[in-house]
């Protein structure tokens, strides 16, 4: 068990590494850089940029080295705890991202837990309960979470707020609560904000999750083992709850690997159509001003959780079936 | 095209990207009514805005100032008003009345680099001489004034005695001198000096007269100064922070972080503790007013929380030396609020929800029925503001492409680009993405501009005549088709197909104009292919010459000589080009890029001989320019005029001294040319 860990931990530094490399390839992919599109938006604006000045920029920002000397000098920053300097926003990436990484996930989670709250119970119960009203209405409210696209159910719960509820439109805080230190009532008006973006987040996940567990009851459902238990005399709930509820949740553990990084990224276009202060619009923002250290380092987050998430659904999945544990040993 | 009365509508609904405008749009059809009704001349007003008081006579006596300034002072933390503001404040007689003191403005914005919305509106390096409500005549704004000697080989810039930065500090002749010597003249700050300082090419100095004089000379005669500091320019103060432009710089501030005055090693601490690349960037980010609060400024407000956090705050600055009729310190709204808000759609939301106070950036004009329509709901009012400039959307034809030597032949007839003018229906255009409020047009700006060459010009080579284009076209060797009916190639390497670039997510839907020019232009033979693209990639293009046509607007072109980038190829960083090839042999004199043709050549002399000629003769040079511009058409104008680049201002209805109507344009930095410091809540 030990061994099979920590094999899986090496591994995963591996891993990062290479996601390390990867990602600040990717940065580099489009065209231009910084100094390109920061010529853009002053030459929209009128202002002249000279050749010199431009390279000027690029021999401050050290653009113009080569790339693996730019690559190797950010390693050694983030060697150092600094994640470097964000060219956009003039700050460093630990601040910048910092303070929307802590909403992020508060958003994300709660999304999660929402999901997960609605989708146990509703997929049991409608592998249980197959082809019945309850059923059909679970299948047919899923089927519709799935085929929405949340950015748009996002507009038009913003638009019917705004109209019917006069809500104020986007964000997770009220103007006045904006800066406001943490407090109380800051803390209460962000739990206000709150059920909106959940849901919008949570429900296409919620629809995918219950077919999944529905898909998957139903065939352990079928097996022998059930109707072992059951012609024992075992209760219902307990033959459901005991094994094949257990076995159907395999699927769930296994994709905790990407639920990490979902938790940051996934919220992108929601977060942008509902002007929530979290990581993805910045990931976005920073792509298209090509601001390399902040979009590098968020891409690196998003890899390194991704890295996490997959240990821990290892873990968990040797715990939560045994055979995994017995091929192992 | 079936029924001509609906098809613009349908037309709006299919170009709509955003889902949001497709909710808009159901509002749209139904307020659509409300905009016929209302019309397009209930919207736009007459040109109004405050006047800068320049007779002695007329100041007034004593000064007053806002409550919570009075208190600081009785408790003894601020100096009396008469001594903050000084000797020669600067007097703004506000445009309806007297305003009482308070409240706070709440706006938007979408991120660190859109500083223009605090800066047109608020703060910033201000002016020093500005324009007039009519973006006409240059006043004096934060100097005294402006006074020629030696034929215009100099300038004496009378600065206002007693006048203080926000921190307390007197703003004198020294900030100038700090500004040239050690910004302007380091080379790792500023690698190339500024046009903007030079006449004919010839770079100028500025000295210090006096405490309170500064004198600005040149080589040759520069009649253009007033206007270059009054304009949008290296000298017109905006580009401090991010070039290190602006003329002048709170030297007492700026020393400690410039390797002249503190010691290398104690700098390079400096730049580590703050996590900076370079002392370079820590300096041009502490010269930041949006960035940095510390940084003292002149203008009515000043920075409190900074540009890269959640909410912008800018705050009275208690120095200011705006002061109204009755001498009450300006500004008189408290402060400034400005939340960010991610996308743009989201400003328009809240906009229409009545969160902003004023907002005028990034209001869009496709959502024009919509708020309309959430007006009373959302207690503010809308005002058009039209440019002055002849494009809201221009076409670029690049004279310089040369990777196609076919296309690079029409591009280069007059009469190709003249039959592509020709097969633009712009009322469509217009109907269609401008809801009517704009005008088709040639690239001339409005007909009371100075420098518009004549009514004539208006419409030459601006209107819809299939016929005529298509004439014109067979005559110069295009009169072969394809089964299709479209032109075909000269070389006889097939169909004629040209390219056009856009930028998506603009103020203007240039990639769906493209596409509806694209269905027109099918009429006269001809095959366009739009592309959008990213801007990074644009720039690119247009700088390796791989650009066709290109489309933009032409804001700014109105003032002819501050801003002429859209007039002629004058910028290699530019998302539509003109040739950049003629810009490099224009900044060259002519040694580096290719010689323009004769036409074009005579369009750049006129241009640069204005610089050096008094005001009369320049006006004269300046018509003379647009005259070339419109019978060449080296730019197609679509639609003019317009309020679709920050012409549509959504206003709460309680607040006072707002004009009906306001000049446009980023010379005017609209809407600090109605002076934000005048604005107030009625209650």
């Amino acid at each position: 068990m030990l061994a099979y860990i920590g094999r899986r931990a090496v591994l995963a530094i591996f891993t990062v590494w290479a996601i390390s490399v990867l990602s600040f390839v990717i940065i580099q992919l489009p065209p231009g850089d910084y100094v390109t599109s920061y010529i853009a938006q002053m030459a929209s604006m009128g202002s002249v940029v000279t050749d010199e000045e431009a390279q000027n920029l690029r021999i401050q920002y050290g653009l113009g080295q080569p790339i693996y000397v730019q690559y190797l000098k950010w390693m050694r920053l983030i060697a150092q705890g600094n994640f470097g300097m964000s060219m956009e926003w003039r700050r460093p990436v630990t601040e910048v991202i910092g303070e929307r990484l802590w909403l992020t996930v508060v958003v994300s989670v709660a999304a999660l837990i929402l999901t997960w709250v609605l989708a146990l119970p509703i997929g049991i119960y409608s592998a249980v309960r197959q082809y019945s009203m309850g059923d059909y209405l679970a299948t047919f409210v899923g089927f519709i979470g799935l085929a929405v696209p949340n950015f748009l159910l996002a507009l038009v719960l913003l638009y019917l707020g705004f109209v019917l509820f006069n809500a104020h439109i986007g964000g997770l805080f009220s103007p006045e609560f904006n800066d406001a230190p943490w407090s109380w009532a800051r803390s209460w008006d962000l739990l206000k904000h709150l059920p909106i973006p959940a849901l919008i987040l949570g429900l296409a996940g919620t629809a995918q999750q219950i077919r999944i567990m529905r898909a998957n009851l139903l065939d352990e459902l079928r097996k022998p083992y059930v109707v072992t238990a059951r012609s024992k005399g075992l209760p219902e709930l307990r033959v459901i709850t005991k094994y094949p509820v257990r076995v159907a949740l395999n699927p769930f553990a296994s994709t905790i690997g990407y639920t990490l990084p979902y938790i940051v990224s996934g919220s992108i276009i929601v977060s942008l159509v509902l002007g929530l202060p979290t990581v993805g619009p910045l990931l976005l923002k920073a792509l298209i001003a090509q601001d390399m250290f902040l979009a590098g380092t968020i891409v690196l987050l998003l890899g390194v959780m991704t890295v996490i998430g997959t240990l821990v659904s290892d873990i968990l999945l040797v715990w939560i079936d045994p055979r995994i544990r017995l091929e192992e040993t | 095209m079936t029924e001509p009365g609906r098809t613009p509508w349908i037309r709006t609904l299919r170009s709509r990207l955003t889902a949001v405008l497709v909710v808009g749009a159901l509002g749209a059809v139904v307020a659509a009514g409300a905009l016929a009704q209302s019309g397009k001349s209930s919207l736009i007003g007459k040109l109004e805005g405050p006047e800068v008081v320049t007779d002695p006579a007329k100041f007034p006596r004593s000064l007053k100032e806002a409550p919570q300034l009075a208190a600081l002072v009785k408790a003894g933390k601020l100096p009396p008003v008469a001594e903050r503001v000084g000797q020669d404040p600067l007097v703004i007689k506000p445009l309806h009345e007297i305003g009482k003191y308070g409240g706070a403005w709440r706006g938007g914005f979408t991120g660190p680099a859109d500083f223009w919305n605090g800066y047109r509106c608020c703060s910033g390096p201000d002016h020093l001489m500005f324009w007039d409500y009519t973006g006409d005549k240059v006043m004096p704004n934060l100097a005294r004034g402006l006074e020629m000697q030696d034929g215009g080989r100099a300038w004496l810039l009378h600065l206002r005695r007693g006048m203080k930065w926000s921190d307390g500090k007197p703003f004198t002749a020294d900030d100038f001198v700090f500004w040239f010597e050690d910004i302007y003249r380091n080379k790792d700050l500023i690698p190339t000096p500024s046009a903007a300082m030079a006449i004919n090419g010839k770079q100028g100095v500025i000295e210090k007269v006096d405490t309170h004089t500064v004198r600005f000379k040149f080589p040759e005669p520069y009649f253009m100064l007033p206007d270059v500091l009054a304009g949008s320019t290296d000298l017109g103060g905006q580009w401090s922070a991010y070039r290190g432009m602006g003329g002048f710089a709170p030297a007492h501030y700026l020393k400690q972080f410039h390797p002249k005055y503190v010691g290398e090693a104690e700098l390079d601490r400096k730049v580590k503790e703050a996590k900076f690349d370079s002392w370079v960037r820590m300096f041009l980010a502490k010269n930041d007013w949006a960035l940095n609060p510390d940084l003292p400024v002149l203008s009515p407000w000043k920075t409190a929380t900074a540009i890269n956090t959640a909410t912008w705050t800018l705050e009275r600055n208690p120095y200011s030396v705006f002061v109204d009729t009755e001498g009450n310190q300006l500004p008189y709204i408290d402060r400034v609020v400005l939340t960010l808000a991610e996308n743009l759609e989201v400003v328009n939301l809240r906009a229409i929800a009545g969160e902003y106070d004023f907002q005028q950036r990034h209001i869009d004009l496709g959502k024009l029925p919509v708020f309309i329509e959430n007006q009373v709901k959302g207690g503010y009012k809308v005002y058009l503001d039209p440019g002055d400039y002849g494009g809201d959307m221009i076409i670029k034809f690049n004279l310089n492409y040369d990777a196609d030597p076919e296309i690079a032949k029409w591009f280069n007839t007059a009469d190709f680009r003249r039959a592509l003018a020709l097969g633009i229906d712009r009322d469509q255009i217009n109907e269609t993405f401008w809801l009517g409020t704009g005008t088709p047009s040639s690239v001339v700006p409005a007909d009371n501009n100075k420098y518009n060459p004549g009514p004539q010009y208006r419409k030459m080579w601006a209107t819809l005549d299939v016929k005529k284009a298509n004439e014109m076209l067979d005559k110069i060797g295009l009169s072969k088709k394809d089964a299709q009916g479209y032109r075909l190639r000269s070389d006889g390497k097939g169909r004629l197909r040209i390219e056009i670039m856009t930028l998506g997510g603009q103020f203007v839907q240039f990639t769906q104009i493209a596409e509806m020019i694209r269905e027109q232009w099918k009429k006269i033979g001809l095959d366009l292919v739009v592309q959008e693209v990213e801007r990074s990639l644009a720039l690119k293009r247009t700088a390796a010459n791989e650009q066709q046509l290109g489309a933009w607007n032409n804001d700014g072109s109105e003032h002819l000589f501050t801003f002429p980038l859209h007039v002629f190829p004058f910028e290699l960083a530019a998302v539509a080009t003109s040739g950049p090839l003629y810009v490099k042999w224009f900044h060259s004199a002519g040694t580096q890029g290719k010689e323009p043709e004769p036409r074009m050549r005579e369009l750049m002399e006129k241009w640069k001989k204005a610089f050096g000629v008094p005001e009369k003769e320049r006006i004269q040079l300046g018509k003379e320019v647009w005259k070339i511009a419109a019978e060449e058409v080296y730019i197609i104008g679509v639609i003019g005029m317009g309020p679709a680049s920050m012409g549509v201002r959504v206003v709460k209805t309680n607040m006072g001294n707002i004009p009906s109507r306001q000049y446009n344009s980023p010379d005017g930095k609209t809407p600090g040319i109605s002076r934000p410091a005048t604005f107030f809540y009625k209650k």
